[in-house]
């Protein structure tokens, strides 16, 4: 392993294990611009034909406005909660604190289908099944954890005293948690944001069992598939992809810019 | 009826099991200068958070202008304090840090900052107003700090090891700022510190704290001549404490018979405490000296030009010896080499034993 | 200020407490509840019977299934474990820091982009007149079939799984103190020595926390399984929507899961179990 060639070796592995990372993605991107409707080599023509066909699709902006309402509330929601929980563990010591952090970070260990057949089950017991609303429900629930670990983090790196710090100045407990711990919290809550946006914008096991009718994307895309080969396939997803990039790359421009206004 | 500006009547306060400060009775007047001092867990720390409101004593009262600040939540208090870290708000700029306990006393944003800049040009920061703390050096930051809690022109400022972090020469100027302000504004300051240099330097009196409880409190100069028990002795300064039997005017111990400088019960345990810069050292005996013991030179220490000499007698006590760098021309100093030390009696304390 | 509990600590609190047990808790539990329900006429009743466990239990095709998916699971465990690891020992030891964080935000992407697209991607590449085998047809070769195969399926869960493995196991690797690699060198220790007596005991653990997450992911994944290894034979997941989505038989789907879970539940204790274990004693 030691070496110039040994070294070069494992460079040239390196590209090989992200050639086929990215071999999908690039391939999905190449395609939904081929003209035949069965992708093979030699490629086909050039065409917009994919992008007219699902612009052209009631069912496809349907579902894409649903997926943005649903991405837009579960972030906000999960946001919420990751921070009110993050806060809690944080600020306070109290019994059964382990078990408390156990129920909000355990959903992203359970398999997602799991948790749909159960959310499916309990949803329609009591009558909140197949909505819009209910995705929003579930996603919270998936997604909440992940807002709390970003936001937690950031306030573990806070000085200890900065809270007393502005008690002592006059600041009741209230007015210290508006006017320190979350202009503090501020750059992880607008990562947490995003990325729980972007998560929920992607999940399609839970949506697909407890959406009932009202479908999000990866639904309407997961029901593409089920029928047969379609490039509409290759389109929605470099469009979700873009749209996905364009949502991590603001917010790191918005760190980015946060950190320039601090800057001497 | 004209109380002290601060009461600490009976105070206690344990966590669980352990109990961080017991029984502390102290009074702090109007425009004084009082450190608290002692070792890490002595109960310094927690006594200046049930100042700021931060702890709610366990038994006890503390009463500031009168008032009883038990079920007083710490915003509702007027006891700004200076934090070791500073905790300066990291995502405000220097001037909006400055600004805070303004903005929460509801004072309009045109006044507050006029008052904010008026103390920023006071601390000699006025050119870094408008900077985030982060870009500013520490001693800086210290007086952003200090105009923080001053700005709302408290009666009581409290300080938390302050200058902990800072270098060494650095301290000795900040030092200088604090005493001067102290003084110009004629407001109390109680100052916890774990080091006396610090903390004699410019407290008016030190209240010295060791296990939770209040050890001695006085003047500077009267604690390092008359410490009230062992514990400060040992701890205020480099102090030899010899122990013995007393005998009417004399002290008996191991290593010989000394003067007392005060009246003592016969038969009774005490120490003498002597300070390191009361011992005279010489090669030769001195027959005349009252006092006079043989040690062995163990190593010595360089201070700019005072020197510290570390000796050690027949039973192992050791003994610590200031003088100035020019006194030991002729001495022919070198670890083993044997010398006499000898004092003036009324120049030792006499520690009484006290039953613990 | 006194930690006591006032309507401000409760505020921050009790949100999250209230939102999992309507959402997270209440699922789980009525779904294990809802395995011992009784269908009758196609609709579902509230009871407590053993019979859906009796029926899925002693079915041979629930037996296959169940270990045909654990079999699986653990082989893509394995092999993404096996495949990233020379990737994130390059990354960790042989590459700048830089070049380090580059890699990292590059693997992240692939958890922007819609997992299901990418498999369909993989269909169009592993098809039999898909880009391999025409590449291949070219030179005289194939055609080979690689869907509706456990070939197949095994590419999928490396779509799914592989990026995480790589990212887990190079700042893992990173972590490692570099002189206790230059300390083992210095003792004598030949290079091709220090992978297995130094780097993976000091790595073990964020080895085995890859590898889990690798076998949790696979084991509740339906898409790979299905779409790219052609349900041939049904895994546990695609048992489940089968049953769910075609049948009223949610309790016997409910079954299946609480199965999977029981098994997740033990092989994750039992990682972790082993992978802290050395380190407590060393």
């Amino acid at each position: 392993m030691s070496g110039r060639a040994g070294t070069w070796v494992l460079r040239g592995y390196v590209l090989l294990v992200f050639a086929f990372v990215f071999a999908p993605i690039v391939m999905s991107l190449i395609f939904s611009f081929n003209a035949d409707r069965f992708p093979t080599i030699p490629l086909g023509g050039f065409t917009t034909h994919w992008y007219a066909t699902i612009f052209a699709d009631d069912g496809f902006w349907r579902a894409a406005r649903n997926s943005l309402v649903v991405s837009a509330c579960t972030c906000i929601l999960a946001t919420a909660l990751g921070f009110c929980t993050a806060y809690s563990d944080y600020r306070y010591r109290f019994r059964g604190q382990g078990a408390y952090l156990g129920i909000i970070l355990l959903p992203p260990t359970i398999p997602l289908i799991i948790m749909a057949l159960a959310m499916l089950a309990w949803f329609s017991r009591v009558g909140i099944s197949g909505q819009v609303y209910s995705v929003v429900l579930a996603h919270t629930v998936l997604t909440a954890p992940f807002a709390m670990a970003i936001i937690r983090l950031r306030l573990e790196r806070m000085d200890a005293s900065l809270e007393a710090a502005a008690w002592n100045l006059g600041a009741s407990e209230w007015r210290a948690m508006r006017e320190v711990i979350l202009p503090f919290c501020r750059p992880a809550i607008l990562s947490s944001l995003f990325l729980t946006a972007a998560i929920s914008f992607d999940e399609f096991t839970v949506a697909w069992f407890v959406s009932g009718l009202n479908k999000t994307l990866p639904v309407h895309v997961l029901e593409i598939v089920q029928g047969t080969i379609d490039p509409q396939v290759n389109a929605i997803g470099t469009l979700v992809f873009l749209v996905s990039m364009t949502l991590v790359v603001l917010a790191q421009l918005m760190i980015f810019f946060r950190i320039q206004r601090s800057a001497p | 009826m004209s109380e002290p500006l601060v009461v600490l009547d009976g105070v206690e306060k344990r966590f669980g099991d352990f109990t961080a400060v017991r029984r502390a009775d102290l009074t702090i007047d109007e425009g004084e200068f009082v450190a608290i001092m002692g070792p890490s867990g002595c109960g310094k720390t927690t006594t200046l958070r049930m100042l700021a409101g931060l702890e709610t004593p366990s038994a006890g009262e503390i009463r500031i202008g009168g008032r009883s600040m038990n079920d007083v939540p710490p915003h509702a208090r007027d006891t700004p304090m200076v934090w070791q870290s500073l905790a300066l708000f990291p995502f405000l700029t220097v001037r909006e840090n400055v600004e805070f306990g303004l903005k929460m006393r509801g004072i309009a944003a045109a006044a507050r900052k006029a008052r904010a800049l008026d103390w920023l040009d006071r601390l000699e920061i006025g050119d870094f107003a408008n900077r985030i703390v982060d870009t500013l050096s520490g001693g800086q930051r210290q007086r952003v700090a200090l105009a923080r809690s001053l700005v709302t022109e408290p009666r009581i400022l409290l300080l938390d090891e302050p200058l902990s972090a800072l270098d060494a020469h650095l301290v000795i100027r900040m030092q200088g700022v604090l005493t001067r302000l102290q003084r110009e504004l004629g407001i109390a300051f109680v100052y916890v510190t774990h080091s006396h240099s610090e903390a004699f330097a410019m407290a008016d009196r030190v209240v010295i704290m060791s296990r939770g409880e209040i050890a001695q409190v006085g003047a500077p100069r009267a604690i390092y001549r008359a410490p009230a028990n062992r514990f400060v002795a040992e701890f205020v300064g480099r102090n030899t404490i010899l122990t013995g039997t007393v005998e009417g005017a004399a002290l008996r111990t191991p290593i010989g018979t000394f003067a007392l400088p005060a009246p003592a019960t016969d038969g009774a345990t005490a120490h003498l405490v002597l300070a390191a810069d009361i011992l005279h050292i010489a090669r030769a005996a001195d027959p005349a000296a009252r006092n006079a013991v043989e040690a062995r030179l163990i190593s010595e220490e360089f201070v700019g030009s005072i020197v510290t000499l570390f000796l050690e007698a027949a039973d192992g006590t050791e003994f610590k010896v200031q003088m100035q760098e020019r006194a030991l021309t002729g001495l022919d100093l070198h670890a083993g080499g044997r010398f006499h030390l000898t004092w003036a009696t009324d120049d030792a304390h006499l520690l009484p034993e006290v039953p613990a | 200020m006194k930690p006591r509990l006032n309507a401000y600590a409760l505020t921050f609190r009790l949100p999250i407490l209230i939102w999992q047990a309507l959402f997270f808790l209440g699922p789980l539990l009525f779904m294990i509840a809802m395995s011992f329900f009784l269908v009758r006429n196609y609709r579902m009743e509230e009871a407590f019977v053993m019979k859906n466990w009796e029926r899925m239990l002693s079915r041979g095709f629930v037996w296959d299934s169940y270990w045909y998916t654990l079999g699986m699971a653990a082989l893509a465990s394995l092999t993404a474990s096996l495949l990233a690891f020379p990737a994130a020992f390059a990354l960790a030891f042989r590459t700048s820091e830089s070049v380090r964080r580059w890699a990292i935000f590059l693997l992240v992407i692939p958890f922007f982009t819609s997992y299901l697209v990418r498999t369909f991607s993989w269909y169009v590449i592993l098809a039999e007149s898909g880009v391999i085998n025409a590449g291949l047809g070219a030179v005289g070769l194939g055609p080979f079939t690689m869907l509706n195969t456990a070939f197949g399926t095994l590419v999928g869960y490396m779509t799914l799984t592989l990026p995480l493995v790589v990212i887990l196991q190079t700042v893992t690797l990173a972590g490692i103190d570099p002189s206790l690699i230059q300390a083992a060198r210095n003792l004598g220790c030949p290079p091709w020595r220090t992978i297995p007596s130094v780097v993976l005991p000091a790595a073990k653990t964020g080895m085995v926390v890859a590898a889990l997450f690798a076998f949790i992911l696979s084991f509740g994944d339906f898409v790979a399984p299905y779409y790219l290894g052609g349900s041939k034979p049904p895994t546990l997941p695609i048992l489940i929507i089968d049953t769910t989505k075609a049948g009223q038989q949610w309790p016997r789907a409910a079954v299946v899961a609480v199965i999977m879970m029981v098994t997740l539940f033990v092989i994750a204790f039992a990682a972790i179990a082993f992978a802290y274990r050395r380190r407590a004693s060393r």
